[in-house]
């Protein structure tokens, strides 16, 4: 993955190919192995966009096998792993990339102007929602002020997640945020407020940036050696209900719990054996509510779960140790570096915030305001 | 009256008789014709499998299930109006409809606080539908 920041000044396309060449050479194959794709190709004219399998061989020259597209929002290229992988299994494909890329002069998310990327993002709902003046924001802060309300989390417990967070930013040096230095609660209870009961530092950042994940059969990783191949043990999705109006509650999320208990089920590992954990956190009440629906608290406990600080590094289960979308990138399709981030942990290859002995790691990823979700187990091989 | 510059609906067919109630000032949501339940938004199938529904009128009353108060706006025409408060509103015939808190400090709002429908001509063509606090 690149640095984490502002890529305006650089062709989207180039900073495409610099991802997935490095993940393929750091699995030891190259761009002539490469015979599946998730997600886009690289920017280019005309119909290149809405067919990426084709325009991605232009380059490659090897017809692609498999090509497939989810959308599960910002996690559509994390949860996307879970087709490459059955693809794999059923021998469509052998080497998959997904790469997620905001880089370039890009409108609205994947660019560099705030402004722009706050107002498109702000129109993702229906228009029962936008039309009120609603922002991604305040999707998120409904969710958090009923949670308050039945179940009596409190802000300094969402703040802590931030703080936790940003920890794990200032020890790693491609996030964006790391360099701003720690924060305290009283720091992000502090911060402006955006939507009430959320401020500033409850909130993700909006940055550009890139990365890529190869999967393919453990056996077949050529730079065994270099490094443990981190496996896929379990997957699952929920798709719950997407108008806020008919979701039965709001202080959490169906599609949660149905997808972590098929990634649990299918992994045949219980929530105690985690060792870390990436969840989707474009705000702090994400983490709170994903780390219930997902199983590893009761509903309604999560305030006092996060609230010892069990979700950082040395924690209970360390959350997000890189910062997360929070603290180090909330690029593109930003589920994905919560992926990469698990990997690096699993190989033990962190460093200064690396969880010890990590041997397995779960993923939880959202889309929309939390209406679709993902859940993955993985392990170190 | 000043342009409207805040965001439309998108009114097609299926939402025609929402947003024409609203313009009678008079809010109708679908109600099912098998199971007799209310629902919202407009949908062409109601949960329990039936397609056969009739527009019928609200009483207008019902309690903040959850809210926020919006500080950072998504375009310069709402953020004229910040702080504002968006409430998620459970009206009395079950649904919950989302719409702004007018009529009160962003502060006295609360979750399970009543409220009733008010109605704005913002525009020649368009009428909107808000909160405000009951009684």
């Amino acid at each position: 993955m690149t640095k984490q920041g502002d890529l305006s000044d650089r062709l989207q396309a180039d900073v495409y190919w610099e991802v997935v060449k490095e993940a393929l050479d750091d699995a030891g194959l190259s761009l002539s192995d490469v015979d599946g794709l998730i997600g886009s190709a690289p920017e280019g004219l005309g119909i290149r966009a809405s067919l990426p399998g084709g325009a991605f061989t232009d380059f490659t020259g090897n017809p692609l096998r498999f090509h497939a597209t989810t959308n599960i929002g910002a996690s559509a290229q994390s949860a996307g792993m879970g087709l490459a992988a059955m693809a794999i299994a059923h021998g469509l494909a052998s080497v998959v990339v997904i790469p997620t890329v905001a880089a370039g002069q890009a409108p609205g998310y994947a660019g560099a102007d705030r402004n722009d990327a706050v107002a498109r993002m702000a129109q993702l709902g229906s228009p029962y929602e936008y039309l009120w003046g609603t922002t991604r924001v305040a999707d998120y802060a409904v969710v958090a002020r009923r949670h308050m309300h039945e179940y009596g989390t409190t802000e300094e417990q969402l703040a802590e997640i931030a703080v936790a967070q940003r920890l794990g930013a200032t020890l790693n040096p491609l996030s964006v945020n790391g360099r701003r230095g720690e924060i305290t609660i009283e720091d992000v209870m502090t911060s402006r407020p955006i939507a009430e009961p959320l401020k500033l530092l409850d909130c993700c950042l909006v940055n550009q940036g890139a990365g890529c994940v190869v999967m393919t059969r453990a056996s077949d990783v050529r730079a065994q050696g270099k490094h443990v191949p981190v496996v896929m043990l379990g997957w699952g999705e929920g798709h719950g209900y997407l108008d806020p109006c008919k979701a039965p509650s709001l202080a959490g999320f169906e599609g949660g719990r149905v997808a972590a208990d098929a990634a649990f089920g299918m992994a045949g590992v219980t929530r105690d054996d985690i060792d870390v954990a990436g969840i989707s956190d474009h705000f702090t009440i994400n983490v709170l509510v994903e780390l219930e629906d997902a199983g590893f608290c009761a509903k309604g406990e999560g305030g006092a779960f996060v609230e010892n600080q069990a979700t950082r590094i040395g924690g209970r289960l360390p959350v997000n140790t890189d910062g997360g979308f929070l603290s180090n990138s909330h690029a593109g399709s930003c589920g994905l570096f919560t992926t990469i981030e698990l990997v690096r942990q699993l190989r033990h290859d962190a460093g200064p915030r690396q969880v010890e002995g990590a041997q397995l790691g779960y993923a939880h990823g959202v889309g929309g305001v939390s209406q679709v979700q993902y859940g993955a187990v993985y392990g170190r091989a | 009256m000043a342009d409207y510059e805040k965001l439309r609906p998108e009114i097609t067919p299926l939402h025609e008789p929402f947003w024409d109630s609203v313009k009678r000032h008079q809010v109708e949501l679908q109600r099912c014709d098998s199971c007799g339940a209310f629902r919202f938004i407009p949908t062409e199938l109601c949960r329990c499998g039936s397609a056969a529904s009739t527009w019928t009128p609200i009483a207008g009353t019902g309690e903040v299930y959850t809210y926020t108060v919006v500080h950072r706006a998504p375009t310069p025409a709402y953020q004229a109006e910040a702080p504002y408060v968006i409430a998620h509103v459970t009206v009395d015939e079950g649904p919950r409809m989302i719409s702004v808190v007018v009529g009160c400090d962003p502060t006295d709002v609360h979750i399970g606080m009543p409220v009733t429908l008010v109605y704005e001509d913002v525009a020649p063509d368009l009428t909107l539908y808000k909160f405000t606090p009951a009684g």
